[in-house]
């Protein structure tokens, strides 16, 4: 069933699109200015981007804001699809609809509280701020995200599916692992993208986490625009948009592949 | 599921291997020590190849690092657990810093090139004989506006143009509490640092009087605004509005004839320090007649070196707006530590000023 788009729906759809794009591709434009600001564009250079490259500082940041994006997205979504396994199975509906309350009070609650509570939290029991504090506020904050994208695959699944495991033999950590995941596996893989971009972008919780030399790419962009936005903000936003686009390629080449192996079991 | 263990066992591989790639490309910065030197300054307040120049000749490695403001790097200080050799507080800071004990004693004899700075910018009442602190840079708070947006008889020459009833919604404010009050207090003739309650009462009152006038009281953000004619006339300090002019030529600089504040920013080594004698050198480096050019070129302040005056475009030295005179420096004053209760008090009246804009 394919229906076609009016004209009007094209246009519309083509203005929603240049209003978000503009701005990212303006930026990343000027990026490549030689002359020193975003008033004026005089010439082709990329001695912004190598500023970026011979800062070893802002690379430490930038490949740090990678790790802690790649193992709190890690860790989450390992915690939250057994989190999601663990919400379906419980039998009382009451109790079932508190605990996803209590799971979608977290993403609903202002970044800045869950931040400010953290630091409160991680001073209070002496951790200090650094790469561990951000790394667990980040898990923190992925977890609910993870279990909201896994939960309607498992929900979804037939629970004869299950049933038959068990009468088959399969004892019950052979139905975890071979009958539930390999369903939600799309559910996974979209909780751990989910997890990874709410983590890179994140900027409130981290800010308040962060300290003692260690910092991410968010908080540091926003200590350097405080003195006037220089391009090398600019430079590393456009790397960062790269970097971006290479997790959705990514994303949707690991989709399209499960899929592909999927249609050939069936 | 054997999938997704492959797509995991690469996550964790490729996090094993930028931490790896971090830790190479930080190695040596986290400890200071006799062959590395940690320099903690300001954003965008030293010309890079300087560093590259005193690395090479003095075979210290110097690890830089930046601050945006007095407080985060006194608290920063005061912590602990950090190794910063040389740092460049504003006297306010350098004085409460002297009274928690935090910095070390400046060896003179080691600073030879401390005869290169104008004796003005010595023994000021903030670190009587310098015992704690050299000179880096210095400037005024002023204003400083776009002549060809507003009424030709505006020049800013006395503070009592920022109420000119042409202004309306084009006035903005550096967001503290000193330079406000310290600019009301200044246009009523009073001392900036003023102790009389009665004269900050009467300060108070003439600032709301600028109602009408007041677009914003921002920070750093005024810089963009004013490069791109966006804000047509700001109190700021000098340094920033180099910057701005450098930018935008249109715009133009003035230090009201009534008096202003005179603020310095000099170069200390906390006790928490590793390497003394490198901060030493470092800090002797910094004063050489050519490095000091060098760098007032690059950052656009202005120095306290005389030495470096004599290689400085004359244009830049005989600017009064950033070099002003011997005679009209009389009018400009440093901010004294009014201690604890006096600036809280100062903090109030500013945000009852702010209240009352609409």
């Amino acid at each position: 069933m394919r229906s076609q788009l009016t004209t009007s729906a094209k246009v519309f759809l083509a203005i929603v699109f240049v209003i978000l794009y503009a701005p990212i591709f303006y930026l990343i434009f000027y990026s490549f200015n030689s002359g020193g600001s975003m008033g004026s564009f005089e010439g082709f250079t990329l001695e912004h981007y190598q500023a970026v490259f011979d800062d070893n500082r802002l690379l430490v940041i930038l490949i740090n804001t990678v790790i802690v994006a790649l193992l709190s997205a890690l860790i989450a979504t390992i915690i939250g699809t057994l989190g999601a396994v663990g919400i379906v199975s419980l039998k009382d509906n009451k109790l079932r609809n508190i605990v996803l309350s209590l799971n979608n009070i977290l993403i609903v609650s202002p970044d800045v509280v869950i931040g400010a509570s953290f630091l409160i939290l991680f001073t209070m029991i002496g951790v200090k701020l650094g790469f561990t504090s951000v790394l667990i506020s980040h898990i923190a904050f992925s977890i609910p995200i993870v279990v909201l994208m896994v939960l309607p695959k498992i929900l979804e699944m037939n629970t004869n599916l299950i049933d038959a495991a068990l009468d088959l033999g399969a004892n019950r950590r052979d139905v975890l692992t071979r009958v539930i995941v390999p369903y939600i596996k799309p559910g996974i893989l979209a909780g751990f993208f989910m997890a990874l971009t709410y983590s890179l972008d994140d900027f409130a919780v981290t800010f308040f986490v962060t300290g003692n030399g260690f910092s991410t790419l968010s908080v540091e962009i926003y200590s350097m625009a405080r003195a006037g936005i220089s391009l090398t903000v600019n430079a590393i936003s456009g790397l960062v948009f790269i970097v971006t686009i290479a997790i959705v390629v990514m994303y949707y080449f690991i989709t399209m592949r499960s899929k592909k192996t999927e249609g050939s079991i069936q | 599921m054997k999938s997704l263990i492959q797509i995991m066992l690469t996550i964790v591989i490729v996090c094993g291997l930028l931490s790896f790639a971090a830790s190479r490309l930080e190695a040596g910065s986290s400890a200071g020590g006799k062959g590395t030197l940690v320099v903690y300054n300001w954003g965008e307040y030293i010309d890079p190849a300087l560093i590259n120049q005193f690395e090479k000749e003095t075979g210290i490695k110097v690890i830089y690092e930046t601050y945006d403001s007095n407080e985060a790097m006194l608290t920063k200080i005061r912590q602990g657990g950090t190794s910063y050799d040389v740092v460049v507080p504003s006297e306010y800071t350098i004085e409460t810093m002297i009274k928690e004990d935090l910095l070390i004693e400046i060896n003179h004899s080691k600073i030879s090139n401390l005869k290169n700075i104008d004796p003005f910018f010595l023994d000021l009442p903030f670190d009587p004989k310098n015992k704690y602190s050299i000179p880096y840079f210095w400037g005024t708070v002023g204003v400083v506006y776009n002549p060809n947006k507003i009424p030709e008889y505006l020049t800013f020459e006395s503070w009592d143009d920022l109420w000119d009833p042409a202004l309306k919604d084009k006035v903005f404010l550096v967001d503290g509490a000193r330079e406000v009050i310290g600019m009301g207090l200044n246009s009523l003739g009073y001392s900036l640092n003023s102790r009389n309650d009665k004269e900050l009462r009467e300060a108070v009152e003439k600032l709301k009087q600028l109602n009408g006038n007041v677009k914003a009281i921002i920070g750093d953000e005024i810089t963009p605004l004013m490069i791109n004619n966006e804000a047509t006339v700001a109190v700021t300090f000098s340094g920033q509005a180099a910057d701005m002019m450098f930018e935008n030529e249109e715009l133009n600089y003035a230090v009201p004839s009534e008096g202003s504040n005179l603020w310095f920013d000099n170069m200390v080594i906390p006790k928490t320090s590793a390497n003394v004698e490198g901060a030493h050198k470092f800090i002797n480096f910094m004063l050489d007649a050519e490095v000091a050019a060098q760098n007032t070129d690059y950052v656009g302040y202005a120095i306290p070196n005389k030495a470096a005056w004599e290689l400085l475009d004359d244009e830049v030295v005989n600017d009064e707006r950033f070099y002003p005179r011997e005679e009209s420096r009389t009018n400009l004053e440093v901010y004294e530590n009014l201690g604890l209760e006096l600036l809280g008090k100062y903090n109030e009246y500013f945000l009852e000023f702010k209240m009352s804009l609409k």
